[in-house]
């Protein structure tokens, strides 16, 4: 199963806010997640995840306008 | 060529003053794999924006993309909440799967780190698709010339 972008609410669900999340879309699960995004590359790489989906997990959930 | 439907991502948004029952967003997202031209890629998600300029995404994703953030062009630029940013520009290319992949002169700017999303914008993307948003029926289609 790959990860869908529906998967994430419950992918992150407990991951603390502001956290850079490194995902392995293959296996459907966190790889690593931490407040520096190399490093959560890095980890995710050594765990054997090559090519990790990243994102940051948002402060709060808020109405968004760019 | 391709004509591709992708679902709107159905967010919650916890209750607020303005909102007390809390919101519903609809938004345009897809993931996307970026490649810079020394090979190194780039699993992330990205925003369908059509206010932005050009493709952005966060300054994190030029340093794991292993880019000279140093020797880019940089420029200013804007957006809501914020009077300046430092972007970094390099040629990338975005490929958001089902034969929709393009090059883009795309910048990176560390006003996205929030986010930790790339925006698609008008130069490089919207410039080649034409995309056909329906909120009613949640669905944003894009479809190549």
């Amino acid at each position: 199963m790959t990860t869908a972008l529906t998967d994430l609410p419950v992918l992150l669900k407990g991951i603390p806010s502001g956290a850079w999340v490194a995902i392995s879309e293959e296996k459907n699960v966190v790889m690593a997640y931490g407040p520096d995004a190399q490093e959560v590359l890095r980890e995710a790489k050594e765990r054997g995840e090559a090519h990790p989906l990243i994102l940051r997990v948002p402060d709060e959930a808020v109405a968004m306008f760019f | 060529m391709p004509k591709v439907a992708y679902p709107f991502t159905k967010l919650s948004i916890p209750p607020n003053d303005p909102y007390p029952k809390g919101q519903i967003a609809y938004r345009p997202l897809a993931l996307a794999t970026l490649t810079a031209p020394n090979g190194e890629s780039l699993r992330c998600v990205v925003w369908l924006d059509t206010g932005a300029d050009a493709c952005v995404f966060p300054l994190v994703m030029a340093i794991a993309l292993k880019l000279d953030v140093l020797s880019l062009p940089k420029g200013t630029t804007g957006g809501v909440g914020t009077a300046t940013n430092v972007t970094y520009y390099a040629d990338i290319t975005i490929d958001i799967g089902n034969g929709i992949s393009f090059p883009a002169y795309a910048g990176f700017t560390e006003g996205m780190n929030i986010h930790g999303i790339g925006l698609l914008g008008q130069a490089g993307f919207f410039s080649m698709y034409d995309v056909a948003f329906s909120h009613k029926k949640s669905v944003f289609v894009i479809e190549a010339p």
